[in-house]
């Protein structure tokens, strides 16, 4: 229990400080502000009533509180853009982002588990020296360069998808479904190699145990002593890094949605920077910041969990 | 006694290729074995005894070769010749064994009764039902308390001898006619050791198997075994019923081995009798008996050239045998 | 002798053991490969001036999006008259010479991938040091504050970073240096974390030999090591980085050019004339490849038991 306090104050303090810092990142941006919004072109008297407008004029402190205050209550300003509640954009774009997430984990995983096992197994022989191969190039692959490559081999060589264009669940499972799986796929391409990798090695490891050359004496098939007896226990790392990759996506899928034109919140940081709205940035930037902290913390709670061995002491190595 | 016996050992010779050359494991080792009776396999570590024992089951390591000339006849099967598939189907249905030490021969994240449950299904097609029933039964006939609780149990949540007996009831499930143990009491408090090894002796009368004890330890084989082979650098070096082994030795090492055990009759302070200097280089053994640099009676005759087992009843391979010239 | 797994494939024994450690001492194709396309793209970048082609902003107004091979009439660098030239790879939508682009592209990948990795690993490796060796306090709040930094995403941390900051060069290698310090600090604090621990630390200190000497005697020389590992990573992920940053045209602005941003150029075109990206693509993604590939040379020099290709 105590090592759970521990963990909570640990968090609490990496959420109060990136807070901090996020309102800081505004607060001591070089340059006005005010100006940034209005554009060089605009009258003193229009930089001005922007200024008084969103309260750039009151010193840093009473800002730090009142838009900490703010955050207590969910408020994240409001665009200067649409008027938009940021808090509202957030939320109406969040389950765009974690569909995309999440498929792209599905696919990862997909990939990742019978192609570790079955390297394991064949460890050294020639299909594992070629899956590691390809996923070596394939890792080296921008997820950028993958998107293009892929829209360009499926969508406009092949004909089989289309390149852009989100489809909403209200219209239907099949086309929303389409509408991710380029996506998603030039995420999971990428992925699945560390996964992979993971369980492989600790596969590895694990068919040198005892209990595996009992279950080979016991005459069982192969493929039951992989699936049954020697994945559970070499799952570790692999259910570990996972939650991690999870974590990294939130913020990660940015570049993804941009290409694909998705309305996710990566969309919604980066048209906020390219129009200098600093209240969608900030806001943004914080709840992303604190969603991967977040699942970090469960992530490693968990891991502790499994573990027991884990728990003596808190720091990593 | 009869014609054919169960398993047929015929000039074995198990080699490791390895970067540093060919390490001959097992070295030319024939034996039979009929059902119902013990044969205990003793000798030090490195002697090639557990080497022995998987190639018999053919768990081998891939850079393990075996010669073609090598036989390994199982029910008048030459188990050298079959497919890895009908290999599984004698695995663990006609031939089962059983590992040293059980907290890590057993699956730690699978319950003890689906790790009998799964052999049964497999091997001997049973429902689920039906098996657990059977394994209920096993963990009975094992010497296991309240059976139908631990049949739910992962193996952490037993003691050492249980999980020993677990591992017990997993191997007899199928009703093997074989069972290799291969040092099942090293791992064990001694106090359980004497159990378990009664309890491998009464289900191996109960159900006629033929079972391969295999140990380093004399003490182990001394009420248990009918017959012993005393392996040293991968071959037999004597091979007697246990008590004409025991009674009557032949070989210097077996005599070695038996001096070194301590006595409790033996006053304070006896000094242990150790056998001096380490088991030969088997990639690249010395000319003539392999253990003359160790042995106290060596002649220049020993160092020359090695002695073959011989003899019918009692087997030996030396030049100048303990006891009466025969 | 080696245990038995599946299938009875020797996974670890000690006879392949043996054989890897002699494996290890040579360095093979796996390293001379990858190492002579980064020195390829080093020359190309470093004497780009040098070169018989164009300027990467002349612009070939008949030879718009040419496909690689076609010959065009052109001003070479440094020229008033036009020659005949012969496109390489082709020229991009505006009618630019790709080569050139190019190599002069490589000059900000490789300026970024080089010089950030040395400045997040000479600050993060010496806090990392410090930290793992003196522990305590001085630990503790190097991990905090490295934690708060990794708190961030780091794509995120980035475009707010250059989002304030402005897109230059000098800053964006401060700011993607700035970026790999808290994980360098965390390489180096635990490699350092098992190096303080052996004898031959707590033999040094028996002698009385002070702080300063063992940390520069004993533990930076074998953490260097490992750092180097982790430091061709670094590389091929900054690269990546710049790469994601200048396609969405947040890296230095034109017209200096960059691969990522020749990537986006030739999005457009991605039907008609694929080359136009896929050419700077395939070069970004050859260079990342060399430097993992380097870096899985060098890890197995240092642990041979970890698998590798």
């Amino acid at each position: 229990m105590r090592y759970l306090g521990r963990k909570l104050l640990r968090l609490a303090f990496v959420v109060v400080a990136v807070t901090t810092l996020t309102f800081l990142f505004v607060a001591l941006l070089p340059g006005d502000i005010a100006l940034l919004v209005v554009g060089p072109t605009a009258s003193p008297a229009e930089a001005a009533a922007v200024r008084e407008q969103l309260g750039l004029d009151r010193p840093m402190l009473v800002r730090y509180g009142e838009w900490l205050a703010g955050l207590v209550q969910g408020d994240l300003g409001v665009s200067l853009r649409t008027s938009e509640p940021v808090g509202e954009a957030i939320l109406s774009r969040l389950p765009v982002t974690l569909e995309l997430m999440l498929l792209a984990q599905v696919i990862a995983v997909a990939l990742a588990v019978p192609l570790g096992v079955l390297c394991a197994y064949r460890q050294n022989r020639w299909i594992d020296r070629i899956v590691t191969l390809t996923g070596f190039a394939m890792i080296s692959v921008p997820p950028f360069v993958m998107a293009l490559v892929l829209i360009f081999t499926v969508a406009l060589r092949l004909g089989w998808l289309p390149a852009t264009g989100y489809v909403p669940l209200s219209e239907g499972l099949w086309g929303n479904l389409r509408t991710f799986v380029l996506p998603a796929l030039s995420i999971a391409l990428i992925e699945w190699v560390t996964l992979m990798r993971l369980l492989r090695n600790d596969m590895i490891m694990t068919l040198q145990e005892d209990f595996i050359a009992m279950a080979r004496a016991k005459g069982l098939p192969a493929w039951r002593i992989l699936f049954r007896h020697a994945l559970r226990p070499s799952s570790f790392s692999l259910i570990t890094i996972l939650g991690l990759q999870i974590g990294a996506l939130i913020g990660g899928t940015l570049i993804i949605e941009s290409i694909f034109a998705l309305p996710g919140i990566g969309r919604l940081l980066l048209t906020g920077i390219f129009s200098r709205d600093y209240v969608v940035v900030q806001g943004c930037i914080l709840f992303i910041a604190v969603a991967y902290v977040v699942i970090n913390f469960l992530v490693d709670l968990t891991y502790s969990f499994l573990d027991p061995r884990i728990r003596v002491g808190g720091r990593d190595g | 006694m009869s014609a054919t016996p169960l398993l047929a050992v015929e000039d074995l010779h198990t080699h490791f290729e390895t970067p540093r050359g060919r390490v001959r494991a097992v070295d030319g080792v024939s034996f039979s074995l009929d059902r119902g009776q013990t044969l205990g396999i003793v000798g030090e570590s490195g002697c090639g005894k557990s080497v022995l024992s998987r190639t018999i089951m053919s768990l081998l390591p891939s850079n393990a070769r075996v010669p073609q000339a090598s036989r390994v006849a199982f029910d008048g099967r030459d188990l050298r010749r079959l497919s890895e598939r009908q290999l599984r189907q004698v695995r663990g249905r006609h031939m089962a064994m059983i590992f040293q030490d059980p907290m890590t021969s057993l699956n730690p994240v699978m319950t003890c009764g689906a790790q009998i449950v799964e052999s049964l299904t497999h091997h001997m097609g049973l429902s689920r039902r039906a098996a657990r029933d059977r394994a209920v039964e096993l963990f009975t006939a094992v010497g296991i308390p309240e059976p139908a609780r631990r049949v739910d149990h992962y193996p952490h949540q037993l003691s050492g001898g249980m999980r020993q007996r677990v591992a017990i009831a997993i191997a007899l499930s199928c009703e093997p006619a074989l069972l290799i143990a291969d040092e099942p009491t090293t791992a064990l408090d001694v106090t359980v050791q004497a159990e378990i090894l009664d309890l491998l002796a009464r289900q191996q009368r109960e159900r006629r198997m033929a079972m391969i004890l295999v140990t380093h330890d004399l003490g182990v084989v001394a009420g248990h075994t009918d017959e012993v082979a005393v392996m040293y650098a991968g071959r037999i070096v004597e091979r007697a019923a246990t008590t004409t082994l025991f009674a009557h030795t032949r070989m210097p090492y077996t005599e070695a081995l038996l001096r070194s055990i301590p006595r409790l009759e033996d006053p304070p302070h006896t000094p242990l009798q150790t056998i001096a200097g380490r088991p030969p280089d088997l990639i690249d053994p010395p000319p003539g008996c392999r253990f003359a640099p160790r042995c106290r009676y060596a002649d220049d005759d020993c160092r020359r050239a090695t002695p073959a087992l011989a003899g019918d009843g009692h087997a030996f391979a030396c030049w100048h045998p303990l006891g009466a010239p025969s | 002798m080696a245990r038995t797994t599946i299938d009875g494939v020797v996974a670890g024994g000690d006879a392949e053991g043996l054989a890897v450690r002699r494996r290890r001492r040579r360095l093979g194709v796996g390293f001379w490969l990858p190492a002579a396309w980064i020195g390829l793209v080093v020359l190309g970048a470093a004497t780009a001036d040098l070169w018989p082609m164009p300027a990467p902003e002349t612009i070939d107004f008949f030879k718009r999006a040419a496909m690689p091979g076609t010959v065009g009439e052109i001003e070479l660098a440094g020229q008033t008259d036009l020659s005949e030239y012969r496109y390489l790879l082709g020229t991009d939508s505006i009618g630019r010479d790709i080569l050139s682009r190019l190599v002069h592209g490589a000059r900000v990948s490789l300026l970024i991938g080089l010089l950030s990795p040395l400045i997040g690993l000479l600050v993060g490796g010496a806090l990392g040091v410090l930290a793992g060796y003196y522990r305590g306090r001085v630990e503790g709040v190097v991990v905090a504050a490295m934690d708060i930094i990794l708190a961030f995403p780091a794509l995120v941390l980035l475009l707010g970073i250059t989002f304030y900051l402005g897109p230059s060069l000098p800053n964006l290698i401060l700011a993607l240096g700035f970026l790999s310090v808290p994980a360098s600090a965390r390489v180096a604090r635990a490699n350092t974390l098992s190096l303080a621990g052996r004898e031959f630390v707590l033999a040094a200190k028996a002698m009385g030999a002070s702080d300063l000497y063992i940390l520069v005697r004993e533990i930076v020389p074998n953490v260097v090591m490992p750092l180097l590992v982790f430091a061709m990573l670094l590389v091929a992920v900054l690269i990546v980085a710049e790469g994601t940053l200048s396609f969405l045209g947040l890296s230095v602005p034109a017209p200096t050019p960059s691969w990522g941003a020749m990537i986006e150029e030739g999005r457009e075109l991605l039907d008609e004339a694929p080359h136009v990206t896929m050419i700077p693509a395939a070069a970004m993604c050859l260079t990342v490849l060399s430097f993992n590939l380097l870096g899985d040379r060098l890890r197995g020099l240092i642990d041979p038991r970890e698998s590798r290709l």
